[in-house]
């Protein structure tokens, strides 16, 4: 009974080539959108993350601002002074805090030989290279002695090194920021970051002591600081606790908004992750309006088969077939269409998955990331091919089923 | 076997009503052979339809052995045409793009009879109608005689009592007609119910028993 009935099924498939290959090419389009989409939305979503993480991951920045309510006999607009020591004492007094480095931004001249860049110099302490990923590829990045000993050593960017040195290897050589010799000690991984805040990106940068920064240049405060919480789901207590405790050591209103402006990348991930939920969610709609113009295109050629085989029902149900065996018998060919052509779509995006990862990871694709037919992706394709598909069909099969015999023989 | 009390059948046509049956009462025994005779649009086919259980009168009982049949549902009625009535139809209505094989198959499809058994049936049907070598060969490929002995075959495919033919020889030239009234004939002397619709009064002058129509209303009998 189910082979003749598939063998049926695809000789009235067959019996008509150019019509199903019409009618096919809306459901392979369809679902080429749809998985399309999805995939790249995904991949789009992952890869800006990731690049999002390349900053750090789960660390909160504060930048010291200036007073918007009086305080204690102070007028508002006093500006909010925090010292690294400060900074690095916080810990002591505030439970909860994982790792935190003051830091201080400036922009230099950096020159190797006849190679000069005004670049970004950050001067920072060692837990620094964990907070803000900025891990050494070669050599080391910036360890307690150097921070004693306000020793004149960096850690420079790997684009930065390549500035400087083209092809050389940096670490163990001396390069000149305004004209005072450092020693390389570390060339930065390379990484992807697409989120920075005053000075240039890390790949640019030259990491140096904060003690050494401050001695050097006169630096008293900080330009801003960094700190982790050691549970990530405490960011916010935690940052309230840091805020307390810096308005009563400086003096301002802990209730002060923009004393210290805070930038808790905890919060602005999970808004990010939303947004890019929701852009997932409209290209998947988007593709599934093609999908549907395609089941569209199924039903209404369903129907026109119904109609041209009125006559062939009239006579199944004249022999005993019954309303429901020939509702599945329309039913089961817009299935095969779409399944079938759902297959198609799949393999053809499959195809296209795999030229983009053959490119190289270099600007558009970086930003595309890696696209992977991953389960999640293939599940919500079928299930939208199924629906629409099982819609689709369901509406030719209806009326043919309600053909009525006595009529249906007389055509 | 058969038997029709007070049928009547009344198509509404908007605000216009025909009636096509006004009260049919008849009774047809098993292993009779019967003609229905009558000018066009005396009710023949709408009489042929309720007794095939194609369609259903408006009012009335119709007994099909000993149940009544009037208020069973479509799918109930699909069930009775596939096992206990055999159509044939003045156009063969053969399923034109399936092979002579597969037309007779079909009524044993749609009781879920198993392969093996579709296969014994079908080959036996063949070879009683003659047509076992063009078994492959589809309706077009066939003469009106031959598409007719497949669509007796196909009727013939469940076993049922009772066979309804509705001008069987009506689109036959007299040479296939003859074979397909002696294949009638064979199958009423084996003990078949035959009603069939016609015509022709040479060919009813076969029958047992005519059942003449018109205006939707039996005209009193006459043994023929």
């Amino acid at each position: 009974m189910f082979g003749t009935l598939v063998r049926n099924l695809v000789r009235d498939l067959v019996r008509q080539p150019m019509r199903t290959l019409l009618t096919l090419s809306g459901v392979v389009w369809g679902t080429f959108s749809v998985v399309l989409l999805i995939t790249f939305g995904d991949s789009v979503s992952k890869a800006q993350m990731k690049q999002f993480h390349g900053m750090g991951q789960g660390i909160v920045l504060v930048f010291p601002s200036q007073t918007t309510l009086p305080w204690q006999g102070f007028v508002k607009g006093k500006p909010v002074r925090v010292t690294p020591e400060m900074v690095e004492a916080i810990p002591d007094k505030v439970p909860g805090l994982d790792l935190i480095s003051p830091e201080f931004i400036g922009s230099r001249l950096i020159s190797y030989g006849r190679q000069q860049f005004r670049n970004t110099v950050r001067g920072i302490n060692p837990p620094f290279e964990l907070m803000r990923n900025t891990i050494a590829a070669e050599g080391r990045f910036i360890n307690p002695q150097d921070m004693e000993s306000r020793k004149r050593v960096c850690m420079i960017g790997d684009v930065l090194a390549s500035d400087l040195f083209g092809s050389d290897k940096p670490v163990g050589r001396t390069i000149l920021i305004d004209n005072v010799p450092f020693l390389v000690v570390g060339v930065m991984r390379p990484k992807k970051q697409n989120s920075n805040y005053n000075g240039q990106r890390d790949e640019r940068c030259a990491f140096i002591p904060w003690t050494t920064f401050g001695s050097l240049y006169g630096t008293k405060y900080v330009s801003n600081f960094i700190f982790r919480p050691q549970d990530p789901n405490q960011t916010k207590a935690v940052t309230e606790g840091v805020k307390r405790h810096l308005a009563k050591l400086i003096g301002f209103d802990p209730a002060d908004p923009d004393a210290l402006a805070v930038w808790d990348t905890m919060e602005f991930e999970k808004q990010i992750s939303v947004f890019f939920l929701a852009f997932t969610l409209f290209l998947g709609l988007i593709g599934s309006f093609t999908l549907l113009v395609g089941g569209v295109g199924v039903a209404s050629i369903m129907r026109v088969v119904v109609d041209e085989r009125t006559r062939e029902i009239g006579v199944k149900l004249a022999v005993g077939a019954r309303r429901r065996t020939i509702l599945w018998q329309f039913f089961g060919e817009s299935i095969m269409i779409m399944l079938f052509g759902g297959a198609i779509g799949f393999g053809l995006s499959a195809a296209v998955i795999r030229a983009v990862h053959a490119l190289p990871q270099k600007g558009f694709t970086e930003f595309i990331g890696s696209p992977t037919l991953n389960p999640l992706v293939i599940a919500a394709t079928v299930l939208i091919l199924l629906t629409i598909g099982v819609i689709a069909g369901m509406i030719p099969a209806k009326s043919a089923a309600s053909t009525d015999p006595i009529e249906a023989l007389k055509k | 076997m058969i038997e029709l009390q007070g049928i009547t059948k009344i198509y509404k046509m908007g605000s216009q009503t025909l009636e096509a049956l006004r009260g049919v009462s008849l009774k047809i025994g098993k292993g009779e052979f019967i003609s229905i005779m009558g000018p066009s649009g005396s009710g023949k086919s709408t009489l042929m339809n309720i007794v095939g259980c194609l369609d259903t009168p408006t009012g009335g009982r119709y007994f099909l052995d000993g149940k009544n049949v009037a208020g069973l549902t479509f799918d109930q009625l699909a069930a009775v045409r596939n096992r206990k009535i055999g159509f044939v139809f003045q156009n063969f209505n053969l399923l034109p793009y399936s092979t002579a094989w597969e037309n007779i198959e079909l009524p044993m499809l749609f009781d879920g009879k198993n392969h093996r058994k579709r296969k014994e049936r079908v080959t036996e049907l063949l070879q009683a109608v003659g047509l076992y070598d063009w078994r492959e060969h589809r309706p077009s490929e066939l003469s009106g005689g031959q598409q007719q002995r497949i669509a007796l075959a196909r009727s013939l495919a469940n076993d049922p009592p009772i066979l309804l033919a509705d001008e069987p020889t009506g689109n036959l030239d007299s040479k296939s007609g003859q074979e397909i009234m002696d294949i009638l004939m064979r199958l009423w002397k084996e003990g078949r119910t035959i009603v069939m619709v016609t015509h022709n009064d040479e060919i009813a002058a076969k029958s047992q028993r005519v059942i003449r129509l018109f205006d939707g209303q039996v005209v009193p009998e006459r043994t023929a």
